[in-house]
């Protein structure tokens, strides 16, 4: 059957996928990434509903509250354009379009959080930050690649799947094992900051400590203050309490004559 | 001389629009981490000359604010306004290469002013909501467009608020290290060693919130390579750090966390 018009291309596509780099861009308390939502898909509504009562009516369905991780969200968006696009050409009138906004947006939400902030950005912040610390001006740089070759590539990747499988988050889980691959850079990320640690006799002069020791035991006494830092901070404390104590704490030291 | 000449205004000015457009990149436009401190930090500091400070600071700044994330509600600290602060700050109150004492103490006075840009954050997501009121009133003409106008109306007020906020922090904090300079020399050395152990805080605070266990053994297994590797058998520290990549691997691997 031909659906001519409704037909969403991969053209189209690219419109929602490049929009939804601002999908964050009115964030509010209250409704969140809605506006957000609706201007990347706005255009496929455009095409899809001639019918200005129509348009306006699936508008407002996709101006109510939305929130989630903003990499998955272009799965959610990938899915909605193709229930959308069905919904519109009459293969199925029935799509529960919100529906599926609202059984996606916190699961994914919360895997999108522990993937990408809470493992992919530690790992790429990590390696980055040992080998700016070690001397190498490159390092942002990397950081920058390694970061955002998952970003990026993910955001189409997933934005292209949903559309082409409806929005099953199970077929997504399938081929990416985003819980896995967080435990795995979560572990990478800890090795290399032992390594950070490890590597602080031939850190950059403005942060090697100017302590005349073998480096070996400078090595060991980073490594011990920091297990002390670890210990102060499963007390509750902030990292900004921290900074100042620390501060304090440095202050002390240079009044009491320890450092020279 | 005057503390703020006719260039010193200039490069603030400078700062403060650059500032402006790197805080996008934090919520409202791409996250494509070029506000991460470890991207801002150098990129200030090669842009007013002192691309050292940039370094040192992104990367304390980096270990420190890495994982404190945006989950649901929650806005984070802002990073991105202390780096370009803390950086700016000691570049142009040193008026060339920042001393290290400079850095330490731009680094504590943005710290103190992290309270602030999170309330700043908090008035911008008040005030977008206003925006998003304003869409329900749509003309009957084009509701894309004034959805489009009301939305990106977003990277207008998240970009003043960046701007202001380093047009604010930045002439405060000259001002401060002018006096800083006056103080006794306990003062600086506490700064220089201030700088110095933050490396160990930011590791401390990225442990803390990977690892669940007082002593982690990931931890020390990287401690180990890159102790052993580097200290005894003198091993280039670029490879140290990729053999450390490769034990966290293979761990994972044999721990049974890729099962």
């Amino acid at each position: 059957m031909d659906y001519g018009d409704k037909e969403i291309g991969a053209k189209d596509l690219l419109v929602v996928f490049l929009r939804a780099f601002l999908i964050q861009t009115s964030w509010s308390f209250e409704r969140m990434q809605s506006l957000g939502f609706a201007y990347a898909i706005e255009p496929i509504l455009r095409k899809l509903y001639p019918d200005q009562m129509e348009y306006e009516s699936r508008m407002k369905l996709h101006m109510s509250y939305f929130n989630t991780q903003p990499y998955l969200a272009s799965f959610i968006l990938g899915g909605v354009v193709r229930l959308e696009q069905d919904r519109a050409s009459g293969r199925n009138t029935a799509a529960d379009v919100q529906g599926l906004k609202d059984a996606l947006m916190a699961p994914l939400g919360a895997l999108g959080d522990s993937f990408f902030w809470g493992a992919l950005k530690p790992l790429a912040a990590v390696v980055a930050t040992a080998l700016l610390m070690l001397g190498s001006w490159w390092a942002p740089l990397l950081f920058l690649v390694i970061y955002n070759s998952w970003h990026v590539g993910l955001r189409c990747a997933v934005l292209f799947w949903g559309f082409a499988n409806g929005g099953d988050a199970v077929d997504l889980l399938a081929r990416y094992r985003f819980t896995r691959m967080a435990k795995l850079f979560k572990v990478i990320s800890l090795t290399v900051l032992g390594g950070i640690l490890g590597t602080m006799p031939a850190w950059r002069p403005e942060l090697k400590p100017a302590i005349d020791m073998p480096g070996l035991l400078l090595a060991l006494s980073g490594m011990a203050f920091t297990l002390t830092l670890i210990v102060v901070l499963r007390r509750g404390s902030s990292p900004v309490k921290l900074m100042l104590g620390l501060a304090v704490f440095c202050l002390a030291l240079a009044f009491a004559g320890v450092i020279k | 001389m005057s503390l703020f000449d006719s260039h010193m205004i200039l490069a603030i000015i400078g700062t403060a629009i650059v500032g402006g457009f790197i805080g996008l990149d934090r919520t409202a436009a791409g996250q494509f981490m070029i506000s991460q401190p470890i991207v801002a930090g150098p990129l200030t500091g090669w842009m007013l000359g002192d691309p050292t400070a940039g370094i040192v600071i992104g990367a304390v700044l980096e270990l420190i604010w890495v994982v404190d994330m945006p989950v649901g509600a929650f806005v984070p600290a802002n990073s991105t306004i202390s780096t370009v602060s803390a950086t700016a700050i000691a570049a142009l109150g040193s008026h060339g290469v920042a001393p290290l004492p400079v850095i330490g103490f731009s680094l504590l006075l943005t710290t103190a002013m992290v309270p602030m840009t999170m309330m700043a954050d908090n008035v911008v997501r008040k005030m977008n909501s206003r925006q998003a009121d304003a869409t329900a009133i749509f003309s009957r003409e084009d509701e894309g467009r004034t959805l489009a106008r009301a939305h990106l109306s977003g990277l207008a007020l998240f970009y003043l608020k960046s701007f202001v906020l380093c047009l604010v922090f930045l002439p405060i904090g000259i001002t401060a290290v002018a006096l800083f300079s006056r103080l006794p020399e306990n003062f600086h050395r506490a700064m220089s060693l201030f700088v110095k152990l933050l490396p160990l805080l930011g590791a401390a605070l990225i442990v803390r919130k990977l690892s669940m266990k007082m002593i982690d053994l990931f931890l020390l297994t990287g401690f180990m390579i890159a102790a052993v590797l580097g200290q005894i058998f003198h091993v280039p520290a670029f490879i140290v750090i990729l053999l450390t990549i490769m034990g966290g691997w293979l761990g994972a691997r044999y721990s049974g966390l890729r099962r």
